[in-house]
């Protein structure tokens, strides 16, 4: 072996070593809250570093799943975020279209609201929106927290759609124009295709977000009947408090379905960020 | 032709929601915030007007707000000068590692940006906790028997704890972001630099950041603005202690208003906030733009 | 990507069935009267929580068309909720408040909290002064639910491991430290993130140098300053205390619960905590050695100081209130009035917690609860609201903030007591 080659070898295990000890501190976290999740909370005081659940206590996920209730919470967050993904990703296509293909004298206007909207942050309206919303009665209801979700995701994801829309060819409606297609017609069956990636990115972005906010709808909303599902968590700190193994088994409950969302569509992510912020 | 691009029925139709709801929903808040920042009011009972008292109170006596911004700054710029180049470079890495291994490590690497605040927030406080953490344990497994730190209590530790939470989150979508630019660097780029005998090093400082740019601003931009908008978790792990070394602007106007039942000053807050929340996307924008400008002229 | 678009309509199918058929649960249930309810005791199914729900249920059987929904966090959030529903007129119908000027006088004020009888509420064996305290403006605003005497809970098995006797004085404590550290034990644990708990300590600190609990009314009501000598030196020593490690390490970051469970999983020897715990006695959720060895202590003295351990820093905190606004307002005052007729036999029954009424000792009460009747018995002298529950919100947080900064050595006693002093001459303006 050359000096070259061992040189060239000790190089390549270092940087396994490296991106190998990178998994271990993004990963890590998860595994050690998972594996204690089923043990008794005892265990978590003891002196080892770490410990495999040899006789895993599967009830702590019964009572996390029932006491937690995470049956109702996860219902809620649905009522909510279904509406606001749907909502948000085809108003934010729209008004891509209509700022990136379309000519009108108020456009530039329009886009500034649009970014305007990316840098104010949520928080800003939280103090306001209490006295706004209750005016219009929407306090403590799933519809006001819908609004406030849609309004400060169509700005990202605008941005992300005119990306995509703006590479395409002018050809494309033109040629549909001149075989007397409407609007109506165009942008569902034709440019809403061609923008696919778009949406799935958008839309799982859009998803992840409003599945995990908090602040939110720890403020807007007030019964118990509404609350969301990282409601469970804080709930659970209160009601276990002496119970760490209960409280980490509906920490890992709360964070499946995004991970579980996110091995499926990853790739979609990388695709839209790519086309999207990106390029645009 | 041309006015169907300019559809007027179709522009409205498409453009009005997404106005009304942002309007509705961001911009009138922002009135209303107004309004109240310069009022006197816990919450519920009498509101009194009293000018510029709050401003003049948070701007000239109030060290919490200081310390607040302070720490916003800080967290900027270790999400600038450190989170960034290091995903940067293991941006880089991936793409010249296997594609299966480059889409393992990637999918791993962007797990904790995909969950809730809430529970990264709760996971952490508990690696960090004294008594049962992880962290504490590892220490002492490593031979220092004695130490106990608790990460998030010692004036010491308390905000590099703070920030390590938020900045271990956030690294997965500079990555994300890294990676997709550098996936759309043309290879001819790269074989040109190579026949022109660059070695590694020039190529990346020469030829890949230049053209990166463009993404390197978003990023940067993205951060500047995510790093504006940190709340939860301090708000459900310091919430801003011990005293106001972890403090952050988001925290700290919740915590006036509903807290201390001082609404109005709470409001005076937010208002700062949007200024400078606003003010300084642009001006880092700016600074972009007229760098990129700079360099066309130089190539030029 | 058709496959997986496919996988995604399925999983939103799945969704929006199980949302539908939640809904339809809902909204079959015909005409129910909910009475919204909020408290600060999460845990619901042991203590003084499985004493409401017990309460609930009775009250429900008795009224078959209510439906009792109820929230509960712990003090602080519980506390910022209450704030928050106020401002959107939203609070529940029947909730736990506090009777303090800081907490009830700002809800009295914006006429949320509905008056109450005084004479139904007199029959019901509340102890002298209980009552009293809730009155604002001549008008009884609230029921107290406990009288709050503020103690050391102690487990006496882990004393015996570390070989140290149970203290009289703070000096005891300083001294046992490294005994205790010597076995891995935390020497006390308090709920040092709220900061209440330490005000309460710098309250009864000051006592214990001084000699008497008026210094702190004086500083509020401004006939004595807080930067005079007691207590400068309170704070000094409340520092040294810290310095010699008496408390956990996460002292300002630890909440109710996870003090609270250091004591109770048996990784700490005492607990600073008020009469209301008294139910860490019967808790289930804690091994039986800990219940066994559970025992509570007066607050120990400071040597050389002139306050005794038979004065009594003790208050009356909780209470009950109703929602001036409330839909069903006859129903919520029927519930509060069955709660004071009820409530200190089944709490002092399962020793959930010391209530404001009068109470039958018996033969079978744990030590803890005995112990605590002798102390209130043997009370010299007692102290009533504590300080930073006399003045405003805004001094009370101050107060609280400052405890927290001192106790993590970010701020020296001279300026802590400055800037309690500066905060004390704001509220009092």
């Amino acid at each position: 072996m050359t000096r070259y080659q061992v040189g060239r070898n000790s190089k390549k295990t270092l940087l396994a070593i490296f991106l190998g000890l990178f998994v271990v501190a993004q990963v890590f976290p998860l595994l050690w809250v998972a594996s204690y999740s089923l043990q008794k909370s005892g265990d978590l005081f003891g002196p080892e570093l770490f410990k495999l659940p040899v006789n895993p206590v599967w009830n702590n996920y019964v009572r996390a799943w029932f006491d937690g209730k995470i049956p109702q919470y996860l219902t809620n967050t649905l009522l909510v975020v279904i509406p606001s993904v749907t909502l948000s990703t085809v108003l934010s296509f729209s008004i891509a279209y209509a700022c990136t293909r379309m000519q009108w004298k108020l456009r530039p206007v329009a886009w500034f609201i649009i970014t305007i909207g990316l840098t104010i942050p949520i928080h800003t309206t939280l103090l306001p929106n209490f006295i706004w919303y209750n005016f219009f009665g929407l306090i403590d209801t799933r519809i006001g927290l819908i609004i406030s979700y849609v309004a400060f995701s169509i700005s990202f994801n605008a941005i992300i759609f005119s990306g995509l829309l703006a590479g395409l060819p002018f050809s494309m409606e033109e040629s549909a124009f001149l075989d007397g297609a409407k609007y109506r017609h165009i942008l569902p069956s034709i440019i809403a295709p061609m923008a696919a990636t778009g949406f799935a990115t958008v839309g799982v972005q859009t998803f992840l977000n409003h599945w995990n906010e908090f602040i939110m709808a720890n403020t807007y909303l007030m019964s118990e009947a509404k609350r969301t599902l990282p409601f469970s968590i804080i709930r659970f700190q209160g009601q276990y408090s002496s119970d760490y193994a209960v409280q980490f088994a509906c920490m890992t409950l709360v964070a499946l379905p995004p991970l579980l969302l996110y091995f499926i569509f990853n790739r979609w992510i990388v695709a839209g960020i790519t086309a999207g912020a990106v390029k645009g | 032709m041309k006015n169907l691009f300019s559809d007027k029925k179709t522009i409205a139709l498409l453009s009005v929601p997404s106005i009304i709801i942002i309007a509705f929903a961001i911009l009138a808040p922002l009135v209303v915030s107004l309004y109240f920042s310069f009022m006197e009011w816990s919450g519920f009972g009498a509101v009194t007007f009293i000018g510029m008292d709050n401003y003049r109170q948070l701007v000239l006596h109030d060290g919490t707000f200081y310390r607040a911004l302070l720490n916003t700054f800080l967290l900027m710029l270790v999400t600038i000068f450190l989170q960034n180049p290091f995903a940067f470079v293991i941006a880089a890495i991936l793409t010249k590692l296997k594609d299966a291994t480059s889409r393992f490590l990637r999918t791993i690497y962007f797990i904790p940006a995909t969950l809730s605040l809430v529970v990264v927030t709760k996971l952490w406080v508990s690696i960090f906790n004294p008594s049962y953490g992880f962290l504490n344990k590892l220490l002492q497994g490593i031979g220092f028997q004695n130490m106990q730190i608790a990460w998030l209590s010692n004036p010491k530790t308390a905000l590099g704890s703070v920030i390590w939470i938020m900045v271990w989150q956030g690294f997965g979508w500079a990555l994300l972001f890294y990676y997709s630019g550098l996936m759309t660097v043309p290879k001819e780029l790269e074989e040109a630099a190579k026949v022109d005998g660059a070695n590694k090093f020039q190529l990346y400082t020469k030829i890949i950041v230049p053209y990166m740019l463009p993404v390197i601003q978003s990023v940067i931009v993205i951060d500047v603005i995510s790093s504006l908008k940190q709340m939860e978790m301090v708000y459900l792990s310091t919430e801003g202690g011990p005293g106001d070394l972890t403090q952050f602007i988001a925290v700290y106007l919740y915590q006036k208003a509903f807290r201390y039942s001082e609404y109005g000053y709470g409001n005076a807050i937010s208002v700062i906030f949007v200024i400078l929340a606003v003010f300084l996307t642009i001006f880092i924008q700016r600074i972009f733009r007229e760098r990129s400008a700079g360099k066309k002229r130089v190539g030029a | 990507m058709y496959r997986k678009i496919g996988l995604f309509a399925l999983m939103l199918i799945l969704a929006t069935t199980v949302v539908f058929a939640q809904g339809a649960k809902e909204s079959g249930e015909g005409e129910t009267v909910v009475l919204r309810m909020g408290d600060n005791i999460p845990d619901r199914s042991t203590g003084w929580g499985a004493v409401i729900e017990r309460i609930n249920k009775e009250f429900i059987e008795m009224h078959p068309e209510v439906e009792i929904t109820t929230e509960s966090y712990q003090d602080q959030a519980w506390q910022e909720k209450v704030k928050i529903y106020a401002t959107a007129n939203q609070l529940p119908d029947v909730m736990k408040y506090w009777s303090f000027s800081t907490l009830l006088q700002p809800l009295v004020d914006g006429k949320f909290v509905e008056p109450l009888n005084m004479d139904t509420f007199k029959q019901y064996g509340y102890m002298a002064g209980s009552l009293e305290g809730n009155v604002y403006d001549g008008e009884l605003y609230g029921i107290p639910v406990s009288a709050d005497l503020w103690v050391i809970y102690v487990n006496k098995a882990l004393f015996e491991k570390a070989g140290v006797p149970l203290p009289e004085s703070w000096e005891d404590i300083v001294a046992s430290v490294p005994k205790f550290k010597a076995q891995g034990i935390i020497p006390m644990v308090t709920d040092g993130k709220d900061g209440w708990p330490l005000c309460e300590m710098f309250d009864n600190i000051q006592q214990r140098i001084s000699g008497s609990f008026q210094p702190v009314a004086d500083a509020i009501d401004r006939k004595a300053r807080y930067t005079d000598d007691n207590f400068l030196q309170t704070a000094r020593y409340i520092q040294n205390l810290v310095k010699a490690g008496v408390f956990q390490s996460d002292l300002v970051t630890s909440d109710y619960g996870a003090s609270r469970n250091l004591f109770g999983q048996e990784r700490a020897a005492m607990y600073m905590m008020g009469s209301w715990e008294m139910g860490l006695a019967t808790d289930p959720n804690f091994s039986d050695s800990f219940r066994e060895n559970l025992d509570v202590i007066e607050f120990p003295i400071v040597e050389g100081g002139k306050g005794g351990s038979d004065d009594l820093l003790a208050w009356f905190g909780g209470n009950y209130i109703v929602n001036a606004k409330s839909e069903h307002k006859d129903l919520a005052l029927e519930y509060l009035e069955y709660y004071a007729k009820v409530f200190p036999a089944y709490a002092w029954e399962t020793q959930a917690t010391f209530p404001a009424q009068k109470v039958e000792a018996r033969e079978s009460d744990t030590i803890v609860a005995k112990k605590l009747l002798d102390i209130a018995a043997d009370a010299k002298t007692t102290s009533g609201t504590p300080g930073l529950d006399r003045s405003t919100a805004a001094f009370k947080e101050t107060h609280q903030d400052l405890m927290r900064r001192l106790m993590s050595k970010i701020i020296t006693p001279e300026a802590f007591v400055a800037e309690l002093d500066a905060a004390a001459e704001k509220a009092a303006k």
